[in-house]
């Protein structure tokens, strides 16, 4: 048997990119790594074993925990972390969730072609940087009271919907129609929703950001024709998620479940992966509020497309409709999700209710899942992966082997390979522009710094990523684009 | 009373030391403030108060970092030059035995270049007496 030894791990080898860490002590299941060689190499080079490992001490976790190709180490539970988590006898972990709920991206296709765009790349970055709110204390698109932001917290895109930032073709084209029913706005907090006010409509900072993008390659013809998706045709991707209001959710909770349940904490490796058991009160109370971050993080994403469109209305003076700037689909990224999933061996069938944590990573459910909006439905969910500013993004599709393997998951971006200090060492914020720019990619940031941090090259290789899952059969790949435009926080 | 900003692959990590606990949780928010902005200025804004209590010494940290990240959002200010005193009551049990007094001074996020850290975790946070006094380990999401 083919094993990999990692600083005191040791893996082996179950199939072709598979790696398995056996189940041993207190772990109550085995944990696996979704990874090239290659892959493994970059990201055995930190504490994301241990960190997958450590997650596997979670009560009620099924089958496996799971670390996707773009896996790298977080807090508590690696970022590109999967757990499907028994929703009666298990638990449910904010910090296996991570702060910011539903940090996710939407892609937004148009009828514009590359040509379309070419020589007004700078007119178009620096109106998306003066309209689109970012940064530290940017404001939003929508600064209102805590009225505002409980009807979104409830409502979610049906809010936007009805005070005219959406349309229902939006709707349609987003994950769970851009709401979650469960969503309780009365156990998120008044500093939670203090919080959230002043950010309705913002991207942030770090690795958030707003990037027109050009269609290069088309590699399954039928599904990027189901998608609206043709080579030489610009789409907008929008990374953000639920700002201060998800951070705060995740900030109390951690500290109300860590309270209120020492002995599970007891049994727990890292004081961050602090649960709450399934049944509980604060479980319920904990996915009600999650839910409703999820629900004010669609609608931070949708308004900072409602202004995307104006932009591109006023810089090709033609309404967004004429251009048909429509929504392709919006994935979420933190999240855990109630779903009911196959957790039965090879010859057998048990189907379980499970919170499935999906943290740095994607849902990626096949076509035939009802979960998929209608207009997927025969051809798989929309899984849109970004990439460094220098490689590009892709486009893939839920793949049939990602039920049985990853709980109906992939990967989530490339992945990061350096600290943001070593970045900060390593790349100059203006000669990463330069060089950026040299490639027709026009880059505008709240700091140079930012840019360093996000240089290309901090980042994992996304098309060996994107094969990986593609060969593993969990997202298939569909398309692949290159940036125009780049905004930042 | 210093910090140094260490390598983290997602994130960010403040080591501080204090001659006192005291000074040792002021140097982890000094140090918070310095991953969100590398030229802070010597001047300006306007300085507030925060108080946090908790059941251990770990949790206060939490609860005060956590406290100045709020402020800085509900704020829209950069909390630099903290202060803290720190009580224990030796006595007490729960969430009040711990309870932490400090200030910062408020730099308006406008005057500056500032990055968003988003939250403190408890992932790798530790606290230990050395041989001068306290150091503090703290991991923030970014």
């Amino acid at each position: 048997m083919d094993t990999y030894d990692a600083d005191g791990i040791t893996l082996e080898r179950v199939e072709e990119h598979v790696w398995e860490i056996p189940q041993e002590g207190e772990m109550n299941a085995p944990a696996r790594v979704l990874a090239s060689e290659a892959l493994l190499d970059e990201i055995s080079d930190d504490m994301t074993l241990e960190q997958l490992k450590n997650s596997t001490h979670l009560p009620g976790v099924e089958k496996y925990a799971i670390c996707m190709p773009d896996g790298h180490q977080g807090y508590g539970f690696p970022v590109g972390g999967v757990a499907g988590i028994d929703a009666e006898n298990g638990c449910i972990s904010p910090g296996a969730v991570g702060f910011d709920i539903n940090c996710g991206v939407r892609m937004m296709t148009t009828n514009l072609t590359y040509e379309d765009i070419e020589g007004h790349e700078e007119e178009l970055v620096e109106s998306l940087f003066a309209n689109i709110p970012s940064g530290l204390g940017g404001g939003g698109v929508v600064e209102s009271g805590v009225d505002t932001v409980e009807a979104i917290l409830e409502r979610g895109m049906d809010w936007a919907l009805e005070e005219g930032y959406a349309v229902a073709d939006d709707l349609a084209h987003c994950e769970d129609e851009g709401r979650r029913p469960d969503a309780d706005p009365g156990v998120v907090s008044q500093k939670a929703k203090d919080r959230g006010k002043n950010q309705i409509g913002s991207l942030g900072s770090g690795n958030h950001f707003l990037e027109v993008q050009r269609v290069t390659d088309v590699f399954r013809a039928d599904v990027a024709d189901a998608y609206g998706l043709t080579e030489e045709q610009i789409v907008v991707l929008i990374h953000c998620g639920s700002r201060g209001l998800g951070h705060q959710v995740c900030t109390e909770y951690t500290r109300e479940v860590e309270q209120a349940h020492p002995g599970l904490l007891d049994r727990l490796p890292d004081k961050e992966l602090a649960a709450a058991p399934a049944g509980s009160q604060l479980a319920e109370e904990y996915y009600g509020a999650m839910c409703a971050a999820i629900n004010y993080a669609w609608v931070n994403r949708q308004l900072i497309m409602h202004r995307t469109r104006q932009v591109f209305e006023r810089v090709f003076d033609r309404s967004w409709e004429e251009m048909e700037m429509d929504l392709l689909y919006d994935v979420a990224h933190n999240i855990a999700k109630k779903e009911v999933h196959d957790v039965g061996g090879e010859d057998s069938e048990e189907e379980r209710e499970l919170y499935v944590h999906r943290k740095g990573a994607t849902r990626a459910f096949p076509a035939g899942r009802q979960e998929v909006p209608s207009a997927y439905r025969d051809v798989g969910q929309p899984v849109i992966i970004p990439g460094s500013m220098g490689a590009g993004s892709y486009v893939l599709r839920g793949g049939e082997a990602s039920l049985e393997t990853t709980f109906g998951s992939t990967a989530h971006g490339a992945g990061r390979t350096m600290s943001r200090t070593q970045a900060k060492d390593e790349f100059w914020g203006e000669d990463v522009q330069d060089e950026l720019q040299e490639q027709k990619v026009y880059v505008k940031a709240q700091s140079g710094a930012t840019v360093a941090e996000e240089a290309p090259g901090v980042y994992k290789d996304v098309d060996e990523v994107v094969r990986v899952s593609d060969e593993l059969g969990i997202g298939d790949t569909v398309a692949r684009t290159f940036p125009v435009c780049n905004i930042k926080g | 009373m210093s910090f140094e900003l260490r390598e983290h692959t997602a994130d960010v990590a403040v080591a501080a030391d204090g001659a006192s606990l005291d000074a040792a949780f002021a140097a982890v928010a000094d140090g918070l403030a310095a991953a969100m902005c590398e030229a802070i200025p010597r001047d300006g804004g306007e300085h507030f108060e925060v108080t946090a209590a908790a059941e251990n010494r770990e949790a206060l940290l939490y609860e005060y970092l956590a406290e100045l990240i709020y402020q800085r959002d509900v704020r829209s200010v950069l909390p630099v030059d903290n202060q803290t005193t720190i009580r224990h009551d030796d006595g007490a049990q729960g969430e009040d035995a711990w309870q932490l007094n400090a200030s910062a001074r408020g730099v308006p996020l406008e005057t500056i270049d500032a990055r968003e850290v988003k939250a403190v975790t408890y992932s790798e946070m530790a606290i230990e007496r050395t041989a001068d006094g306290w150091r503090a380990y703290v991991v923030f999401d970014v």
